[in-house]
C-alpha cells in the first residue's frame, strides 16, 4: 500500500495589536456549506467547488481565507453551525463571550431516563455519540439453578455437549482399577448457566434436578436493582451537528436537539440526475437513494427526511445541476448586538 | 540632524506646555527631558533656529504625515502621543457608522490609543484623535468619519 502525506488543511490567522485575534478553520470539521462565504462582510472567504471534493481526494482545503482581505471580526465563527470556524480574542473563545451572538444549538441526553440501548451512536452520522455501558451480572438475572445427582449420573456428557451456554464441565480422566470411573465430577458453572434446563431435558438418566427460585422461594430473592444496565453517555460536542437523528431515534425520549437554523429543503426530481453528491456532501444524513420495492419499480430520485435537516446549505452548494434549494427562514441565536452583524446574518436568510 | 529635529519638536512643545501654564518641572517630566534643557529652551538658548523652524514645518504637515513623521524620528509611541497632542490645537468630531463591525483594525491601528471596542462596535475618544484618519483608511467597510471642528 503506498503511504501518502497527510496534509494539512487547516488554515490560521491571526492579528496582534490591542487584542490577539486569531481565527482557526478545522478542515475536518467543515461541511463546505458556505454559510461563512455568505457572512463573511469583507469576502474574505471563498468556498471551493465542493462537488468535486466530496468525489475526490481534494488536496486542497475545504475553503480559503484570504488573509489579506480578513479583518478578524469573527462573524464567519459565530454562524459556522459545524464549530470548524474558531474565533480567539487573548485565546479565550467568543463563543464564550455574551458579546458576540452564539447559535442555540444543542443535543444533549438525559441519562436518567436513558436505558444505554445504544440507537444513538449507531445512527448519529458524525459518530459524536459514545455509549459506555455496564450490563447486570448475568446469573443474578436467572431464575433458577441446576443440580446434578453425581450418584444418578452415568458421564455420558450429553448435558455437556448440548449445554448452549457451555456451563458444564466433565473432569475426563483415564479409568485405573483403583478407580474406575471415566471421570472424576461434573461442574455447572453458575455464572454461566441461563436455566433453560436443555441438560434437563437430554439427560438420559434423570440424574439433572432443576430448582426453579421463582416458584419455590417467590419473587424475592430477585432484587430488581440487579437487573438494570448502567452507563454513561458522552455527546462531542465539537463533531455534533444537532441534526436530530439521536433524539428521533431514542425509543425512551431521552435526548433533547436545538437545531441552529429553520427553513426548508426543496429538490426537484425533474432537475436532479441522481448523482449522489448531495447525499455525499450532507453532514447530517438527510438524504439516500430509496430502494424500489421491486426491481425495476419506479421511485423518487433522491428521498430527504427534513426532521434531520439543520438547513445549512451544502447539498445545495454541492449540486451540479441547481436541483436542490435551501431556504432558510430564522437563525436561532442569542441576541446580536450590533446592526452590521445583524446585516451579515440576515444575509443568511432568504 | 533627527536629533536636532526631536530638539525642535521638544522645544515647541515645551513652549506650547509653557502657554498653558505648566511650570518647568512639569514639563521637564512631560517630555522625559532635565529641567535645565528645558530652561535653556525656553530661554531660547542651546536650540538652533533652524532645528526650530523644521520642528514647524513638520508641525504644519497632514496630521497624518505630522504623526508618522514624528513617529519616525522618536521610534517610541508613548513620546509620540505626547508631542502630536500637545503640539495640535484643532479638535476633532469623529462618527462611526453602523456598518462597523467590530474587527478592531481602527483600535489596533490608532497610534494615539483613542479607539476601544465598545459593544461590537468601535468607539474613538475624540479627546485623544489627532485626525490623522488612518483609522478610517484601514477600516475595511469604510464605518469611520472624522472632521475637523473650527
Amino acid at each position: 500500500m503506498e503511504m501518502t502525506d497527510v496534509i494539512n488543511k487547516d488554515i490560521s490567522v491571526e492579528r496582534t495589536g490591542v487584542e490577539l485575534r486569531k481565527l482557526h478553520f478545522n478542515n475536518d470539521l467543515c461541511a463546505a456549506c458556505g454559510l461563512c462565504e455568505k457572512v463573511c462582510p469583507v469576502t474574505a472567504i471563498e468556498v471551493n467547488p465542493t462537488g468535486a471534493m466530496v468525489r475526490t481526494e481534494q488536496e486542497s482545503s475545504n475553503i480559503d481565507i484570504d488573509s489579506s482581505e480578513c479583518a478578524l471580526c469573527g462573524m464567519c465563527s459565530c454562524i459556522c453551525p459545524y464549530n470548524a470556524l474558531n474565533f480567539d480574542i487573548d485565546g479565550e473563545s467568543i463563543k464564550e463571550s455574551d458579546l458576540y451572538p452564539r447559535l442555540i444549538k444543542s443535543s444533549e441526553i438525559d441519562e436518567e431516563t436513558c436505558i444505554y440501548c445504544k440507537n444513538c451512536e449507531l445512527a448519529c452520522p458524525p459518530k459524536a455519540i459514545t455509549i459506555a455501558r455496564e450490563l447486570p451480572v448475568r446469573s443474578k438475572l436467572v431464575t433458577g439453578e441446576i443440580e446434578i445427582d453425581k450418584d444418578t449420573c452415568v458421564n455420558c456428557g450429553i448435558c455437556e455437549e448440548m449445554c448452549p451456554a457451555d456451563a458444564i464441565t466433565l473432569a475426563y480422566k483415564n479409568p485405573t482399577s483403583i478407580d474406575p470411573t471415566i471421570s472424576s465430577g461434573i461442574d455447572v458453572n453458575k455464572d454461566s448457566c441461563v436455566y433453560c434446563l436443555v441438560c434437563k431435558k437430554a439427560c438420559p438418566v434423570d440424574a439433572i434436578k432443576a430448582v426453579c427460585r421463582t416458584c419455590s422461594y417467590g419473587d424475592y430473592d430477585l432484587n430488581s436493582e440487579d437487573f438494570g444496565t448502567k452507563g454513561k453517555t458522552f455527546i462531542n460536542q465539537e463533531t455534533c451537528v444537532d441534526c436530530g437523528w439521536c433524539e428521533d431515534i431514542c425509543p425512551v425520549d431521552a435526548i433533547k436537539v436545538e437545531k441552529p437554523f429553520e427553513g426548508t429543503l426543496e429538490i426537484s426530481g425533474e432537475t436532479c440526475q441522481g448523482c449522489e453528491t448531495c447525499i455525499m456532501a450532507c453532514p447530517c444524513n438527510v438524504l439516500s437513494f430509496p430502494q424500489p420495492e421491486k426491481s425495476g419499480g419506479k421511485v423518487e430520485k433522491i428521498h430527504k427526511d427534513e426532521k434531520y435537516c439543520i438547513y445549512c446549505g451544502a447539498c445545495e452548494k454541492a449540486c451540479p445541476v441547481n436541483a436542490i434549494d435551501v431556504v432558510r427562514t430564522k437563525i436561532n441565536c442569542t441576541p446580536i448586538k450590533s446592526k452590521a452583524w445583524q446585516k451579515a446574518f440576515d444575509n443568511v436568510l432568504n | 540632524m533627527p536629533k536636532h529635529i526631536i530638539s525642535g519638536l521638544k522645544y515647541l512643545a515645551a513652549v506650547e506646555l509653557r502657554k498653558n501654564g505648566y511650570n518647568q518641572n512639569q514639563i521637564a517630566e512631560i517630555l522625559d527631558m532635565n529641567r535645565s534643557t528645558v530652561s535653556h529652551y525656553l530661554n531660547g538658548r542651546n536650540i538652533s533656529v533652524n532645528s526650530v523652524e523644521v520642528a514647524e514645518v513638520i508641525r504644519d504637515f497632514c496630521r497624518k504625515d505630522f504623526l508618522t513623521m514624528v513617529y519616525t524620528l522618536l521610534k517610541d509611541v508613548n513620546q509620540t502621543r505626547t508631542i502630536v497632542k500637545i503640539c495640535s490645537n484643532t479638535s476633532y468630531k469623529s462618527n462611526i457608522g453602523n456598518s462597523c463591525i467590530a474587527c478592531g483594525i481602527c483600535s489596533d491601528a490608532c497610534m494615539m490609543n483613542a479607539v476601544v471596542l465598545d459593544d461590537l462596535k468601535a468607539k474613538i475618544n475624540d479627546e485623544f484623535c489627532c485626525g490623522c484618519l488612518i483609522c478610517g483608511e484601514m477600516c475595511p467597510t469604510n464605518s469611520i468619519t472624522i472632521t475637523e471642528v473650527k
